[in-house]
């Protein structure tokens, strides 16, 4: 099994929902408001006076063999719109209940 | 769920709410009455207290003065000033505006009871009135007739003025300048005396013979009988067989000593109406007729009730014989309608302006679209508030939208634009309606809050001006919720609907982007961040620029360029003109005069060419007594009122406004010299909109001394050239015969003052004796001497007035001499005074330099001791108003500028960034009003300075939207002057698309020529000029100072930063290194 861990735009959240449903990735959990800014460019979000954008993170547990196609969706609605910006970590996850 | 993210998401549901706030609205418009002004309670009340027998004096002594001194006591009163003439004192006591005048009445009701005790015993029960503006008569027809002429007022009477004041919101109709009939036995003093009758003897005699008397009843056998006499006159002519005395075994009849006229009242008002006709040679037709006076209720609305009353005319003309007819002479419906017709076209005007400028700045219809559909929602709403707080459609109303236009696109712009950019960075325009709105949500309530700190205090002010303003305050408060609500749901929903993330390419787009963005916009960005750039390395020269030119630009103010006046003088279109020939004229003089310039003025502007005089109505003579109207104004054979109605300002065929008209007319009555007084008034009403006087108040006790001191000033202010006219309030004295009883020789003949002064009443005022009764209707029978032997004062003296002792003449037992007798007192704050009005000439000068003009004077007066003990000047009327009104706006103004400071500093959490934008916005906002005022040669006045007021919270805004973005830039990280170059750059868009739709939106009301402009035109004058020098100040100005501050922040703080590190000592150890190197 492995964890996705999705930063991206509250913008793409809608599409980044979908996308995961597309690939029968079902379940999640989503952090609907969060900070952060990317370490090769683009614009902060911090949800200040300055920096006013936010982002939503979701973190998805799914079998190894899905984990390519979610990747593969995500770097698609990546690429539509590089100015938002979107993330996707892959990380083990050892156990579960 | 957010506000915004819920409207996005559930579009179906924004929309109907929406939708409902609009039609409410509408059905509210659709319920609201239509008025000229804001329903301004009354704020006066009137005490009329009767003492039969008393002259002027005695009233003041007796009656006024221990009322006076009682009703002074009652809560909020103004002024209290006081009539007192032959026989009763009449008490106006003024509040201030905005108490209930129903518990003021009722406290004023406990006052008299206290003081009933101390007043003389024949003195009657004190009558209060509410008197209200709403006296002034609504409607004035004019009736004309030919054969009818003598039942003219019967007819009028039953069958127009009955069945118009049944209409609801009708106060009442009066008739004037048709006689009524009245049955005169017109007795020979002669032959009175020969046959040994009296006036009174006579009079008995008919009243004993007039009258039917029942009998009671009895039976006969099986029937009943009730017994009558009937003696009375079916006929007045009968009344000349009746015997009314005895010489010997003679009987003397009445027409051996007198006749019978079965006529018209003797004295009776005339009333001649000019009107513009086609068809006659002279291009105008005048003709004798009589006058009906409609006046409504107070409270009710003038436009419904003149309608319901025109829309009856042609029902009522049916009824009435065929040679009767029907005009219109004033009709002040005709000028609210003008009026508010023409503040629609301005609203009109506005909106499109308006959209223009949107279309202009974005480019795209579709966002045009979504910005222009928040101005009807948020106007709509307001409708609503008008309609439950039971207000009117009037001036102030319809101003405050076209007002708001400007203002409510603002914030639907500032949440576009964020939405727009957020969907060119790749968001879809849902996620981008949401998170754009998100992002700016916060500033967009603050500007709001700034707008709202400016107009709420609004519905705080007191006073006249209060009363006005409290609407135009609540209204742009709702307006403003309303637009900031739409701005944050209704915009991004549309946003989400209307915008595309894909652009279309069209011609237009390709034509738009390359002409108006690269070819105007970019290019003017560039323009404005190099200069911002040079200003803010120059900032040195830049704070000395602008004071330079803040100082040259207040010199109109300075040298007093810029004249002063209450309230705009509004064309309406009406001129009442009174005219006073030496008193004692007889009637038919003044008519001759009143014909001779009534034709002057019909051929020189009543003609179909000319188009400036409608109708031209005046009166002349005494009024009947029971003529409400009439005899609340001042009547008598010596006496000319004129009642001028002139087209609508569009419809004129010449060019030529009232004051103008009214100034000519001044021209023209100056030709006669027999003229003691002339008072021509032009908008029918002084004050608001109306007339502007200058108004003086001498104030002493001898009335001698008072006179002279009033001719002295009077002539010094008819030397002014700003002085058109010059009313004095108090009358001239009258002449009067009087006859000196000597008591011991009355006393003689059996007789006494009150026997001998009936004599000469029944003489010459005459005896009603009875009643003729015909048809149901009760006419007079009145006993006095022929008219012939009333002409002559010889006459009095050969009254003949027989007694128990015998019988006298009056020569023998008294004198009778002429005097001069002051026919009114008047009072103010319980002293006597007497009050000069100056008729201000717009053209020529204005209410501030004509009062400064006689202030000065009064200071001359003062210093070579003139005015001593209780002699005093003092300024009144519109004058006193301003400055009531200029000091409450004041007070406003600061107020107002303590709560956008409040507002500012709590958003930018600073003490200094709102320091900075008021300091330029505010004084340049006052730089442009008065630049503007001096191109145009309007004067300061209420509206003008009301505009000013509301200009504190429109300015500010601009200095706000371009410090934020400077904190936005340094928050990011850019340097000082790389972040103010940065925000300029970018927000210039903003600002000006912002301050465009303001201007715009005001430029219908600044240029607008209809009927009311003179209104608004101030209003939108000075907004226009101050918006535009402020906005350029705060865009080249507010940078410059920015950075003089934020330099001496970042030395100080760089200072204790080094005094905490301790190493102040090596910092200025290599500061002094430095210059030396530097010198080197």
């Amino acid at each position: 099994m492995k964890g996705i861990f999705i930063a991206f735009d509250q913008a793409h959240r809608d599409e980044v929902v979908a996308g995961l449903a597309s690939c029968m990735q079902h379940g999640y959990t989503m952090f609907p408001d969060t900070w952060g800014r990317g370490t090769n460019g683009g614009i902060p979000h911090y949800g200040s006076h300055a920096w006013p954008g936010q982002n939503s993170a979701i973190f998805a547990v799914c079998e190894d063999d899905r984990v390519e196609r979610i990747l593969e969706r995500l770097r698609k609605i990546d690429k539509e719109r590089p100015q938002l910006g979107l993330r996707a970590f892959v990380v083990p996850v050892e156990q579960a209940i | 769920m957010t506000l915004y993210e819920g409207a996005v998401r559930r579009p179906i549901m924004t929309t109907l709410v929406f939708i409902a706030i609009a039609i409410f609205g509408l059905f509210s418009l659709s319920k609201l009455p239509i008025d000229l002004m804001p329903d301004i309670d009354t704020n006066m009340i009137m005490v009329m207290e009767t003492y039969p027998g008393a002259s002027a004096e005695d009233i003041e002594n007796n009656v006024t003065r221990p009322l006076e001194n009682t009703l002074n006591s009652v809560n909020y009163l103004k002024h209290i000033t006081s009539q007192s003439q032959e026989n009763y004192a009449m008490i106006t006591l003024e509040f201030e505006y905005g108490y209930d005048i129903d518990a003021l009445t009722n406290d004023v009701r406990d006052k008299l009871d206290m003081v009933s005790s101390a007043l003389p015993d024949g003195a009657g029960t004190p009558i209060i009135f509410k008197f209200s503006t709403d006296m002034i008569p609504i409607l004035v027809l004019s009736a004309q007739a030919k054969e009818s002429t003598p039942a003219l007022y019967k007819i009028l009477d039953d069958q127009v003025a009955n069945p118009l004041a049944r209409i609801a919101g009708v106060g009442s109709v009066s008739v004037s300048g048709a006689a009524e009939r009245t049955i005169y036995i017109y007795c020979d003093p002669n032959k009175l005396e020969a046959y040994g009758l009296t006036i009174n003897g006579i009079a008995g005699v008919i009243s004993a013979e007039n009258v039917n008397v029942p009998g009671g009843s009895f039976d006969t056998g099986n029937n009943a009988y009730t017994l009558r006499v009937e003696g009375e006159f079916d006929d007045p002519q009968e009344m000349l067989d009746l015997v009314v005395g005895h010489k010997g075994d003679q009987l003397v009849y009445l027409r051996d000593v007198a006749e019978v006229k079965d006529g018209l009242q003797e004295r009776a008002q005339k009333v001649t109406t000019f009107f513009t006709n086609e068809s006659d040679p002279r291009g105008y037709s005048g003709e004798q007729g009589a006058m009906i006076i409609v006046q409504k209720q107070s409270g009710a609305n003038s436009v419904a009730i003149s309608e319901k009353v025109l829309a009856m005319l042609p029902q009522i003309q049916k009824t009435l014989p065929s040679d009767v007819t029907l005009g219109v002479i004033v009709n002040t419906s005709e000028n609210i309608y003008a009026t508010i017709g023409s503040l629609e076209e301005i609203i009109v005007y506005a909106m499109l302006f308006v959209a223009l400028v949107c279309f202009l700045f974005l480019g795209r219809w579709r966002a045009v679209v979504v910005i222009v559909l928040t101005i009807p929602l948020s106007l709509v709403a307001s409708f609503i508030y008008l309609a439950v707080v039971g207000s009117s459609i009037n001036m102030i109303s319809l101003s405050c939208l076209s007002i708001a236009i400007g203002n409510v696109v603002d914030d639907a712009i500032v949440v576009l634009e964020n939405v727009t950019n957020h969907i060119e960075r790749g968001s879809e325009p849902k996620q981008a309606a949401i998170h754009g709105t998100n992002e700016v949500a916060i500033s967009v309530i603050a500007s709001t809050l700034t707008m709202i700190g400016v107009f709420f205090p609004l519905t705080m002010v007191s006073g006249m001006t209060g009363v006005l303003f409290k609407e135009l305050g609540w209204m742009m408060c709702i307006i403003m919720i309303v637009s900031t609500t739409s701005a944050l749901t209704f915009t991004p929903m549309m946003c989400s609907q209307m915008l595309r993330l894909k652009k279309r390419e069209s011609w237009f787009s390709r034509w738009y982007d390359h002409f108006i963005v690269r070819g105007l916009l970019d290019k003017l960005d560039h323009w404005y961040a190099k200069r911002i750039n040079w200003a803010v390395r120059h900032r040195k020269t830049m704070v000395a620029a602008i004071a330079v030119f803040f100082v040259v630009s207040m010199l109109p103010a300075v040298f007093g360029l810029i004249g002063t006046g209450f309230f705009p003088q509004q064309d309406s279109g009406r001129i009442s003109v009174k005219l006073e020939l030496p008193i004692g004229t007889r009637q038919a003089r003044a008519e001759e005069i009143a014909n001779e310039l009534a034709n002057t003025w019909m051929s020189r502007w009543g003609t179909p060419d000319k188009k400036v005089l409608k109708a031209c109505n005046f009166t002349t003579g005494q009024a009947d007594t029971d003529n409400t109207f009439a005899s609340m104004q001042s009547n008598g054979t010596h006496i000319i009122s004129f009642n001028i109605a002139m087209y609508k300002v569009a419809q004129r065929g010449m060019k030529i406004s009232m004051y103008e008209v009214g100034n000519q007319m001044r021209q023209d009555l100056k030709k006669y010299p027999e003229l003691a007084k002339i008072q021509v008034t032009e908008g029918g009403q002084r004050g608001m909109g109306g007339q502007t006087t200058a108004d003086f108040e001498i104030y002493g006790y001898d009335l001698a001394y008072t006179d002279s001191l009033t001719n002295l000033m009077k002539t010094y202010m008819e030397s002014l050239p700003g002085v058109s006219q010059i009313n004095i309030s108090r009358p001239d004295r009258q002449p009067e015969v009087q006859v000196d009883f000597d008591r011991k020789k009355l006393a003689r003949y059996g007789l006494n003052t009150q026997t001998a002064g009936m004599y000469l009443r029944s003489a010459f005022n005459g005896t009603t004796a009875s009643y003729f009764r015909e048809d149901g209707e009760e006419y007079d029978i009145i006993v006095r001497y022929t008219p012939e032997v009333r002409e002559d004062v010889k006459t009095i003296e050969n009254i003949w007035m027989p007694s128990a002792a015998g019988a006298v003449r009056v020569r023998d037992v008294g004198q009778v001499v002429e005097r001069e007798t002051l026919p009114t007192i008047e009072r103010k704050d319980r002293q006597r005074v007497n009050t000069m009005s100056c008729v201000v000439n717009a053209d020529v000068s204005d209410l501030g330099s004509v009062v400064k003009a006689g202030q000065a004077y009064i200071e001359q007066l003062r210093n070579e001791g003139y005015l001593s003990g209780d002699t005093d000047i003092q300024v009144s009327g519109s004058y006193e108003d301003q400055q009531d009104s200029f000091k409450d706006l004041t007070v406003l103004g600061i107020l107002i500028l303590l709560i956008v400071f409040i507002v500012m500093a709590a958003q930018f959490e600073s003490w200094s960034d709102p320091f900075i934008i008021m300091l330029v916005s505010i004084p340049f906002t006052f730089t442009g009003i008065v630049l503007a005022l001096w191109i145009t040669g309007i004067d300061l006045n209420i509206m003008s300075m009301l505009g000013g007021v509301m200009l504190i919270g429109i300015v500010v805004k601009n200095g706000i939207v371009l410090i934020d973005y400077i904190h936005l830039l340094r928050e990011r990280g850019e340097s000082v002057i790389s972040a103010v170059v940065h925000a300029g750059r970018s927000r210039l868009r903003p600002v000006l698309m912002t301050t465009l739709t303001t201007l715009l939106g005001m430029l219908p009301m600044a240029i607008g020529t209809g009927q009311g402009s003179e209104m608004w035109q101030p209003m939108g004058v000075s907004i226009i000029g101050g918006l535009l020098v402020s906005t350029v100040m705060t865009l080249v100005v507010v940078p410059s100072i920015y950075c003089i501050v934020q330099g001496v922040k970042i030395k100080t703080e760089r200072k204790l930063w080094a005094n905490k590190l301790g190493v102040e000592a090596e910092w200025n150890k290599k500061r002094h290194k430095i210059k030396t190197l530097r010198k080197k």
